[in-house]
């Protein structure tokens, strides 16, 4: 029950995180931010979103719920081939023509989440009621 | 296909081809050759009979065309493609010899392509001219040789013409080709006979010749076009239609594999297309602006079928010529005219309405309000009665004079910062030398005096700081060891104003040779150093000079050894050589460019210095990258400090930003250039110059345009040396249209090859360099095939290769982009460095360069020297571009050639000594190594009249100082690393020849037509 509770919080952080990047890459598209800015705040959540997602697997990993845990492999494995490519930091120079891609990367990333969001809460119902 | 591969040997194998022994052997012909492209020709050794087959056939050729009438109809037109393999060999070398030296007799009919009928045929009128001259005086000698040496070429297979079937060919070729127009038609009907006759021919060798041989020439032509078009009448037609279809899009044909002479080339200039100046006389200069098609294609499906890329070149501070200087005008208190919504600039498409009380945006429709002091009555046509005394409603291009709402801050000083490397190598190598000579003799020219700024910061293991306060004498230097925690030893007078302290800066530099002569140090603290420049220059921005001449080895952005490994080529990772190693440098760069400092590498080592990073650097602050592989002082001086002269000198704007504004409906997405953006679609460019152009696409917004017209505005607002904040304004019309066909009639080869360049190799930062190569390709092909299908429903277009007219070069800058040097083969056939330091120049090429990089000039100049000397400037008549190809050299001759980079000065193996010595002062042979002999002038005509043409090409292109290398022929491996490896026409070491590329070109265009 803890281990959903906590997930679910996790999520919650994961989510907003992604939307934090979001909008920034929108706002910079409207041109109410530089990209100077842009990239700053962007960045300075990179590492953070990562982190949290690990901890998300970890938390499975450890808790011993392996559909779970399944489910966020392939974005744990992403997130770490990025940071091994060192490309995972938004790159100031090219952000313009990164756009699109870094936005649709960070919007199935959220829908992902959502996802993840709605199982996590699910088995949070489910062990609650079952407790009962 | 074992001819192919032979052939691919061919010309690697034989680089010297004109090598003399044989070239003596036909002696006897020689004589003849005067003209001069002939010869060569005959040069090829291995061959001895061929060179004279061509004559032969002269006499003879009144022979029946047997092989090939009966074989001629049965040729569909499919069979070209399946025969590919087999015509390359001929065509090729064979006529070249021939053709050649009638083209340039008329240039005109020639370039143009090769299908139509030109006006009239001249053969009549041609043939008496060069037939008499090559054919008569060499009668039968020749031809022993000929016959006798008739089955041997067939093992010299290596030789593109050495089989068999060349005889035939050549013969029918003959004629036609001196005909002129008809020999690419005849053609078909030429090759496809040898393919079938081969089988007599291998058997029976030389004798086999005369009954093959061909036809008259207008026999031939006849057959031809029967053959490969069908019914006569239908072709008849389809000619007449094609002539009379003259607007300019006339497609124009080459059968395949034919007459490497007849394609095309852009010899005697490219096309320009005028149309867009003359369908809107007030557009902009087209070098300012020009787009890839002059004509917006109005829905997304239609932009879908247009697979090349749309989009457009700018060039905003291109050298204007006198007469057309930019005007400046100044609104004063009034402001400028800008519309309220779109922020569009007051051009001369709006349109005045309300009596002259409001006008009309061009760009968005919206009604503005005319300001009371800009008004003016309106006369009967609506058009404005002052308009011909304002320039910004009578001219595409203007310089507004901007007011105070454009500055952020008060105007900047021009200023100049100079990072300079005084490590050993740059000591010993002379550059410190000359940097320091030329820096100090450009002071009285550098831009913006009294207001110019000035800096300089030194470094090798340490950074030395000067500071250049006006009441010294002497500059006081400040050594900084400390390279983890970098700080500026003094607040100020780092920078200091040049005309007051003119006599220390004066005073440093003629010291600064000597203060190093002794400098042992080996190491380079460059990326300290360079934040220390940032930090100093950190307060008003302008230009930061770098002269490295080492891999930085110390602090942070030290970079290692890398490009030696060949296994990562051809793997995933190889396109990591050519971006940046350490995210220092894109972080600098992005920093540089928020402060206004733009960035000109000089990069000299002579080993491996990671240009791939340093020259991130001038990537994204609108610089420039240098490159002086091998540096010495003794041969690169002028070099060096004419590029550095001038740039210190040309004009230059400040601060400036860029932004492209165009109508509803389209908008640029992409941008490619040394820039940085600053929003989705504001360029900055810290500091811009008129050697600089910026490509960009344009994508459509909605899925159908509604209006006819599109409008183009590229403002850029910059800081001038005098201190004025101005904007200068190109404003460009082009119409939307709802036809593919009018898109090709409209395009611009020129633009096209830039952009495609720019987007290769962009490409070639995340993708394999095959793989960028692949995609010029690719896109050629696509485009070429939506072309066919456009025509190839009305006319039966048989195995012809068609092209608009307006892209009848296309094919060929396809070519010679894949052959340039940051696309080229792998790692063998560059140094990393240098296909790099290549790369970062295609990208801020303007398009008349970019042409001239890819496909230079090579001309044959020793006629013109050993010409008496005459009052009349007659150089013009000499100057004829040559193909590509090492068939245009001549072993008799002595040949320039020129990219606008370098000349490379080709002596022939047969030149006559006269002319060596008077150029060198001695024979050649007596030089054991050109690479160390320069050129200097002497006192003899010819010498003169060298160095004349060598002046005149420069002053041709201002922009950088060309070099001059000499090489001899056959003098291995200079001769092909300088020019065989650039004759880009040839196959060389596994890559395609034109005509090759024309069949593949061809063949796939045809694949799912």
């Amino acid at each position: 029950m803890l281990v959903w509770l906590f997930s679910f919080f996790l999520l919650i952080a994961l989510l907003g995180l992604l939307i934090f990047q979001l909008m920034s890459l929108a706002d910079l598209e409207f041109d109410y931010i530089n990209p100077y800015d842009s990239a700053l705040r962007i960045n300075s959540v990179v590492l953070p979103e990562f982190i949290t997602q690990g901890v998300l697997c970890l938390l499975f990993l450890l808790s011993g719920h392996w559909f779970m845990f399944l489910l966020c492999a392939p974005n744990l494995y992403y997130n770490f081939r990025l940071y091994t490519r060192r490309q995972h930091l938004v790159d100031v120079t090219e952000i313009f023509n990164m756009l699109d891609w870094e936005k649709k990367q960070r919007f199935v990333k959220l829908i992902y989440t959502v996802i993840l969001l709605f199982f996590s809460i699910f088995w949070m119902v489910w062990t609650a009621l079952e407790d009962d | 296909m074992q001819p192919m591969g032979n052939e691919n040997a061919g010309p690697t194998k034989f680089p010297g081809r004109p090598v003399s022994p044989f070239v003596a052997a036909p002696q006897t012909t020689m004589p003849f050759f005067s003209s001069g492209h002939v010869v060569e020709k005959t040069g090829p050794p291995n061959f001895p009979g061929r060179p004279a087959s061509p004559f032969l056939s002269a006499p003879q050729n009144a022979m029946p065309l047997l092989s090939s009438v009966p074989v001629g109809p049965s040729i569909p037109s499919s069979q070209p493609s399946p025969d590919v393999g087999n015509y390359q060999r001929f065509p090729t070398p064979v006529y070249p010899s021939n053709v050649q030296s009638i083209t340039p007799a008329h240039g005109p009919p020639y370039a143009g392509q090769a299908v139509l009928p030109p006006p009239g045929l001249p053969s009549p009128g041609q043939q008496p001219l060069p037939p008499p001259f090559n054919f008569r005086p060499q009668p039968p000698q020749p031809q022993i040789p000929l016959v006798s040496m008739g089955p041997p070429p067939q093992s010299f297979n290596s030789m593109p013409r050495g089989s068999m079937p060349t005889f035939p060919l050549e013969s029918s070729n003959l004629h036609p080709s001196m005909l002129g127009y008809p020999n690419s038609q005849a053609s078909p009907v030429t090759h496809v006979p040898p393919g079938q006759a081969s089988p007599f021919l291998s058997h029976q060798g030389g004798f086999v010749q005369p009954p093959i041989r061909a036809p008259l020439g207008l026999n031939s032509r006849e057959q031809l076009t029967l053959t490969s078009m069908g019914p006569p009448i239908s072709v008849q037609n389809l000619v007449e239609e094609f002539s009379s279809l003259s607007v300019g899009s006339v497609p124009g044909s080459i059968d395949p594999g034919i007459d490497s002479k007849a394609l095309p080339r852009p010899l005697d200039g490219d096309v320009e297309s005028k149309s867009s100046t003359v369908m809107y006389p007030l557009n902009c200069h087209p070098k300012f602006l020009s787009l890839t098609s002059h004509a917006i294609p109005n829905s997304q499906s239609l932009l879908s079928r247009w697979h090349l890329p749309l989009g457009a070149v700018v060039h905003p501070l291109a050298e204007a010529s006198d007469e057309e200087e930019v005007p400046i005008v100044n609104f004063g208190p009034t402001g400028i005219i800008r519309c309220r919504r779109c922020q569009t600039y007051v051009n001369p498409y709006v349109t005045f309405t309300d009596g002259g009380r409001k006008w009309r945006c061009n760009l968005c429709a919206l009604l503005n309000d005319v300001p009371s002091d800009y008004f003016s009555l309106l006369d009967a046509s609506g058009r404005r009665c002052d308009a011909d005394q304002r320039p910004e409603l009578m001219k595409g291009s203007v310089e507004f004079v901007a007011s105070t709402e454009n500055m952020v801050r008060p105007p900047m000083p021009p200023l100049y910062f100079f990072l300079i490397d005084v490590s050993l190598s740059a000591v010993r190598s002379g550059m410190l030398e000359i940097v320091a000579k030329t820096i100090k003799s450009c002071l009285d020219e550098l831009l913006g005096f009294p207001r110019t700024q000035i800096g300089f910061l030194t470094f090798d293991s340490t950074l030395h700081f000067y500071n250049m306060k006006s009441s010294f004498t002497q500059p006081q230097m400040m050594v900084v060891a400390d390279l983890d925690d970098i700080f500026i030893p003094l607040p100020d007078d780092l920078l200091v104003n040049l005309s007051e302290s003119r006599t220390v800066v004066d005073a440093f530099l003629d010291s600064l040779p000597s203060m190093f002569v002794d400098n042992v140090n080996i190491e380079s603290a460059f990326g300290p150093a360079l934040k220390a420049a940032f930090m100093v220059m950190s307060k008003l921005g302008g230009k930061l000079l770098i002269f490295q001449s080492t891999l930085p080895s110390l602090g942070i952005g030290r970079l290692k050894l890398r490009g030696d490994d060949l296994r990562i080529y051809g793997t995933d990772k190889e396109h990591a050589l050519r971006i940046a190693e350490d995210p220092f440098y894109k972080q600098m760069a992005a920093d540089l460019t928020q402060y206004q400092i733009g960035v000109n590498l000089y990069a000299f080592s002579d080993r491996y210095s990671d240009i791939a990073s340093l020259g991130t650097l001038a990537k994204y602050t609108g610089g420039q990258v240098y490159y002086f592989p091998s540096f010495l002082g003794g041969i690169h001086k002028e070099k060096l400090s004419y590029e550095l002269a001038r740039d210190l000198t040309r004009e230059t704007a400040w601060e400036a930003v860029m932004r492209v504004r165009c109508g509803k409906g389209v908008r640029f997405t992409t941008y490619h250039g040394h820039l940085m953006l600053r929003s989705t679609d504001l360029l900055a460019l810290p500091a811009v110059d008129c050697d600089k152009a910026f490509a960009m696409q344009l994508s459509l917004e909605e899925t159908l345009l509604t209006t006819q017209t599109v409008y183009f505005q590229v403002a850029l607002l910059y800081t001038s040396s005098s201190g004025e904040r101005r904007i200068r304004v190109h404003t460009a019309a082009a119409p939307v249209v709802a036809d593919l066909g009018e898109m090709y009639r409209q395009a611009n080869t020129g633009a096209l090859v830039c952009l495609l360049s720019r987007l290769a190799i962009e490409k070639t930062l995340s993708h394999k360099l095959e793989d960028a190569r692949h995609a010029i390709q690719l896109r050629i092909v696509k485009g070429l095939r939506e072309y066919r299908n456009l025509y190839a429903v009305q006319h039966r277009l048989g195995g012809r290769m068609i092209f608009p007219e307006s892209l009848k070069f296309l094919p060929l800058y396809g070519l010679s982009l894949l052959k340039s040097i940051p696309l080229r083969g792998g790692y063998a056939d560059a140094q990393l460095d240098e296909r790099c330091a290549a790369g970062f120049n295609v990208m801020i090429l303007p398009i008349k360069r970019l042409l001239k990089l890819i496909y230079p000039t090579l001309i044959r100049i020793d006629e013109y020297l050993v010409m008496a000397p005459t009052v009349a400037d007659d150089f013009g008549n000499f100057s004829k571009r040559l193909p590509l190809s090492s068939e245009s050299l001549n072993s008799r001759g002595l040949y320039m050639y020129d990219d606008g980079y370098r000349f490379i000065i080709w002596f022939g193996g047969m030149l006559s000594s006269d002319i060596t010595t008077s150029l060198l002062g001695v024979d050649l042979s007596a030089i054991p190594d050109l690479s160390k002999v320069s050129l200097c002038e002497r006192d003899n005509h010819i010498s003169r009249k060298l160095f004349g043409i060598l002046k005149r090409f420069r002053e041709s292109d201002p922009s950088c100082y060309q070099m001059c290398h000499l090489v001899r022929q056959g003098e291995q491996p200079r001769e092909g690393l300088l020019l065989l490896s650039n004759l880009i026409e040839d196959q060389i070491g596994g890559t395609v020849g034109y005509v090759d590329w024309i069949q593949q070109i061809h063949r796939q265009v045809q694949q799912s037509a």
